[in-house]
């Protein structure tokens, strides 16, 4: 038996998150094709977009699984999203161009079958569990291909375990200077999975308010895009990294000032609370 | 209610069929994997699975707080499963993994003492803050004496909780989950880059020190995605927190067994079947 331990209703329904999530993310990624078809680089950083669609989805879900205090710690949930979706985003990988239907549904049956082994096997017996570690490994895969687009302009097993170092001027492949032979893969790994269980780990509580967590979790997604936004100098060339990093400055300024701006709104001093009255004949 | 209340009391009890349904799994995924790749392939998932199960039985060991004990309200180290596990079992998988050149035998065994030893040394540094920083003493709240050295608990446990501090058994029981975890954590390791090592120079026609890099990486990251899903499974199985092997729910491990094995072979599959098809 479980106790929902916070009952938070408001906001947009989850469903519509998670539908916005999915497409967003999938068009994104699909639209860092513009790489392949225009023959430059320069779209690479609709894979910063995808992660932040993913990020901002995936911590509602957080949000959803951990409501019913699974004892376990919000980053956990974190931890087994990225920990199933690096798993079905490599072999996704293998199928060109169908890569990110591919991650989706190989992380989707990852997702359902890590979720009726907790629910059923391990006897949490949570009614949202299925259904968000479904959710979350798919969350885990498209953000790491998010992570891959942007730093090497592609989400092939090629183009992510091909390099070349220029060497006295000439240009020579080099495998370990690529997203996986560089284990650029185990960064991207670490900086997902920090931002996706941080926005619902900083925000629970009595105040939370779901546009504030959801505007924390697109600025953890930014903030996670600028570093591998310098990254990707190193695989991509130097106008479109430039490009990534500027969106991806821009985009944090933006969502870092709303979410002051959200967390003024919700803090108590500045709602000028006034301190608890004496009872009377005190 | 308070926090410590509001635990979810997700139940000891086993659910047979659902057990079933796991190893009926389990073999299901063996057979694919038997069809895909009978030879290299089935011995690697069968490495891999006795691997996930080691990691999901010696996180049990592993004297879990969570943030009651952080408050000295309960025994344990101050911290989630994920995160302990993550710090202990890596440190084993990056030991091991320096080793592997030296073959399996002294890479499993270098895994395992590595993890052993970041947990002895992680539970020294906690009894060391709870001890002299906090002022509490350490005793255990789930048994009257201490399993393995017999000092009674009762006399130091503070009233209002359950247990404070790192009892000796719980000390011992995160060096054993610390060698297991860090143990298992190496052999998926190592399964993964033997048949990587074996494969991928066909599959990408380049030689094997060419794409060393490629396979190394590749394994690394699927071990530590595999470790990181069997120990928060593990963690799911206690709720979040066990005092150490005399924990009533150090009981439930067979659940975990079934349950590590299952999300073992399904990973390792998935990253055999990345050179194979």
């Amino acid at each position: 038996m479980t106790v929902k331990i916070e009952v938070i209703a408001g906001g947009i329904p989850h469903p519509k998150i998670m539908v916005a999530g999915i497409l967003a993310s999938l068009v994104c990624l699909y639209l860092s094709y513009l790489n392949v078809v225009t023959n430059t680089e320069m779209f690479s950083f609709f894979g910063g977009l995808a992660i932040v669609a993913a990020l901002i989805w995936g911590s509602n879900t957080i949000k959803v699984l951990c409501s019913y205090g699974i004892g376990t710690g919000v980053p956990s949930a974190g931890m087994i999203a990225f920990g199933s979706g690096v798993i079905a985003m490599l072999l996704a990988t293998k199928f060109g161009i169908a890569a990110p239907i591919v991650a989706l549904v190989l992380a989707a049956v990852v997702g359902l079958i890590l979720g009726y082994l907790s629910n059923e096997v391990l006897n949490m017996k949570i009614p949202a569990m299925i259904q968000s570690l479904t959710e979350l490994a798919v969350v885990g895969a498209f953000t790491l291909m998010g992570f891959a687009v942007l730093m090497t302009g592609g989400f092939t097993f090629a183009t992510l375990t091909a390099g070349s170092v220029t060497f006295h001027g000439m240009s020579v492949p080099s495998y370990q200077v690529s997203f996986i032979g560089g284990c650029l893969i185990a960064t991207a790994f670490m900086l997902g999975a920090l931002a996706i269980q941080h926005p619902f780990n900083a925000c629970l509580g009595p105040g939370w308010t779901q546009d504030r967590m959801l505007m924390l979790a697109a600025e953890c997604g930014f903030l996670s895009m600028i570093v591998a936004a310098i990254m990707s100098f190193a695989l991509i060339p130097r106008g479109a990294a430039l490009i990534s990093l500027v969106i991806a400055l821009v985009g944090w300024g933006y969502t870092y000032m709303q979410y002051i701006g959200f967390s003024k709104r919700d803090a108590a001093s500045w709602l000028d609370a006034k301190p608890i009255p004496d009872v009377e004949g005190q | 209610m308070t926090a410590v209340a509001a635990k979810p009391a997700a139940g000891g009890a086993m659910n047979p069929t659902a057990m079933a349904v796991g190893v009926v799994l389990l073999i299901v995924i063996l057979g694919i994997c038997w069809k895909v790749s009978p030879g290299l392939g089935l011995m690697a998932l069968i490495g891999m699975v006795v691997g996930g199960v080691l990691i999901g039985f010696g996180t049990h060991f592993v004297p879990v707080g969570g943030a009651p004990a952080a408050m000295g309200q309960a025994p344990g180290i101050a911290t989630g499963v994920a995160m302990l596990a993550a710090g202990a079992g890596l440190a084993g998988l990056f030991g091991g993994a320096w080793a592997a050149e030296l073959g399996p035998v002294v890479a499993v065994v270098t895994g395992a003492v590595g993890g052993g030893l970041m947990m002895a040394i992680t539970c020294m540094m906690v009894n060391f803050i709870y001890v002299f920083g906090m002022g509490i003493p350490a005793a255990s709240g789930k048994v009257a004496n201490d399993p393995i050295t017999g000092d009674s608990q009762k006399e130091f446990k503070s009233q209002g909780t359950e247990g404070h501090g790192l009892p000796f058994v719980s000390f011992v029981g995160g060096v054993i989950g610390g060698i297991l975890a860090g143990g298992g954590g190496t052999l998926i390791y190592l399964m993964i880059l033997d048949v990587y090592k074996a494969t991928l120079p066909t599959m990408m026609k380049a030689t094997e020190a060419q794409i060393m890099p490629i396979a190394i990486s590749a394994a690394g990251i699927f071990a530590v995605g595999m470790f990181l899903v069997n120990a928060v499974l593990t963690a799911y199985n206690i709720t979040g927190t066990i005092e150490g092997p005399h924990d009533p729910k150090f009981k439930r491990w067979p659940r975990a067994i079934v349950a590590s094995a299952v999300a073992s072979a399904l990973c390792g599959l998935a990253a055999i079947l990345i050179v194979v098809m």
